[in-house]
């Protein structure tokens, strides 16, 4: 059997029970990696760990909130005890509410900034100290278009999506004397419940039509700029954020 | 009141001196919000001497009751409020991430990135209905770049930048522009004392043109974005580091 390009990693994947964090973990356990899902949902969780297990692959699965300080070093505690290792982390989990600006209330920015960047932030912290021990190790944090278009009605969300792109490059110089690299995936619009929550099929379908390549994006145009990113072949790369979007945005 | 108005929140602060100065001269009648008292009195004064109409308010930016009722206040009092300019903030806390306390981490944020989005918030609904405005937020270099032991303020910079444009688009429909600028390595008293003077001339000297920025060159891209020489700019950031990076 031929080797997995990610054989005897270890990787948490934060927001792995659906979406783009589902089909990354899926994907990188296929590589070899053994797969520890941190999701809110813990059947969603569940549910990724036993398809990632029913095809032959290693994963844990643990109930997480990375906006709790507690919750994330439950996660990283409980990853180290089942696989003794951290090598990589994927920062995907991430919520998108909307409001304008002039109606959004005070507690909804919290919440959005409080998930998708602070937690983001929260999860790195909680795994560098383990990285820096072994002088090696892996985050790939996801972005979006909308932190470089901004989004009518989700300046929060635009915000906290920019934001992890600041405190990427920023981690990539701290740790780049170390041998740890740190870059950001950014998709464009993917085929996930995300859009859906305010947009109808048609509405979501239609937009493949303005993108380069013809068509939205599927969660598994994601996994392969992550398994690259997460091997050894992107080892001169870091502080990058890499556009997997079908040419959506041309940055 | 017949002039425009201008409130600077910041404008006592190493640029928001000259930013102020530069905005009394374009004629704004000022409104400076400042949480150094010392320095906002020292600004009032001088600006009032130069026979600039200039008025200081101390302000709490994290605190969104207290910008609501202080924007609310200067609202009456002025009738209009043309130009809103958020300057306030800065590095606050430099630690490696693995020691960098979530509390400090969120201040930095506090004071970048959500008292910009609060005095946002509280000038819009007024410059939508007068069917005019203009809003120019801070963001820095290391919004691009990043910094080592800066992951909370490169975040929050960053973060200013999506915001900004975020901010442009749901303005745009109602005449309202809304941009940023993002100084580089600039001489001010606070930036100046973190570095030892070898240091400073050094990093100086590696900017492209050679010197660090001026406050009033930073002044003047904000005069810049503020007129309606920038009529048809909106969401953009305005880089005035003498080359430092691109972006």
């Amino acid at each position: 059997m031929k080797m997995g390009r990610l054989e005897n990693r270890v990787a948490i994947v934060t927001g792995a029970g659906q979406g783009i964090g589902r089909a990354i973990a899926l994907g990188m356990a296929r590589e070899g990696a053994s797969i520890f899902i941190a999701d809110i949902n813990a059947a969603n969780a569940a549910t990724v760990k036993q398809e990632i297990t029913a095809q032959g692959g290693r994963a844990g699965a643990l109930c997480s909130d990375i906006s709790e300080e507690q919750s994330v070093r439950a996660m990283v505690d409980v990853a180290l005890k089942e696989f003794q290792r951290i090598d990589i982390l994927v920062n995907n989990a991430g919520m998108f509410p909307t409001s304008p600006v002039e109606e959004m209330q005070e507690e909804e920015w919290d919440r959005v900034i409080g998930t998708n960047l602070v937690g983001t932030f929260l999860c790195s912290k909680a795994v560098v100290p383990h990285l820096l021990a072994q002088r090696s190790g892996r985050i790939i944090s996801l972005t979006s278009g909308r932190a470089f278009q901004g989004a009518k009605n989700g300046a929060h969300y635009a915000a906290s999506k920019a934001g992890i792109i600041g405190f990427s490059k920023s981690l990539a110089l701290e740790l780049a004397p170390h041998g740890i690299t740190v870059n950001v995936l950014c998709p464009g619009i993917t085929d996930t419940s995300q859009p859906r929550g305010h947009q109808t099929e048609e509405q979501i379908y239609s937009q493949g039509q303005r993108i380069p390549l013809g068509r939205i994006g599927q969660p598994e145009d994601l996994v392969g700029p992550t398994i690259f990113l997460a091997s050894d072949a992107a080892r001169f790369i870091t502080g990058q954020t890499i556009l997997a979007n079908g040419g959506g945005i041309m940055w | 009141m017949e002039k425009k108005v201008a409130v600077v929140n910041g404008g006592a602060g190493g640029i928001g001196r000259a930013v102020v100065r530069r905005l009394g001269e374009a004629g704004y009648a000022l409104f400076i919000l400042d949480k150094n008292e010392q320095a906002g009195g020292e600004t009032l004064e001088e600006l009032r001497q130069q026979g600039y109409q200039a008025d200081y308010h101390v302000v709490e930016l994290t605190n969104a009751a207290e910008i609501k009722t202080l924007f609310a206040a200067i609202q009456r009092e002025a009738g209009r409020i043309d130009l809103l300019v958020n300057l306030a903030g800065g590095t606050l806390h430099k630690h490696p991430v693995q020691e960098f306390p979530l509390a400090e981490w969120i201040e930095v944020l506090n004071v970048n990135l959500k008292a910009t989005f609060l005095c946002c918030q509280a000038v819009c609904k007024l410059m939508r209905e007068r069917k005019a405005g203009v809003i120019i937020n801070t963001s820095s270099n290391f919004g691009i770049t990043g910094g080592a032991g800066r992951t909370a303020y490169a975040a929050s910079k960053a973060a200013v930048i999506a915001f900004t444009k975020s901010l442009a688009l749901e303005m745009a429909p109602h005449g309202v522009r809304v941009n940023a600028i993002a100084p580089g390595l600039t001489a001010t008293a606070r930036v100046m004392g973190g570095y030892d003077k070898a240091e400073w001339q050094r990093r100086a000297r590696q900017i492209p043109m050679g010197r660090a920025a001026h406050p009033s060159d930073i002044a003047e891209g904000v005069a810049f974005l503020a007129s309606d020489d920038a009529g048809y700019t909106t969401g953009q950031t305005l880089h005035v580091n003498g080359g430092m990076i691109f972006n």
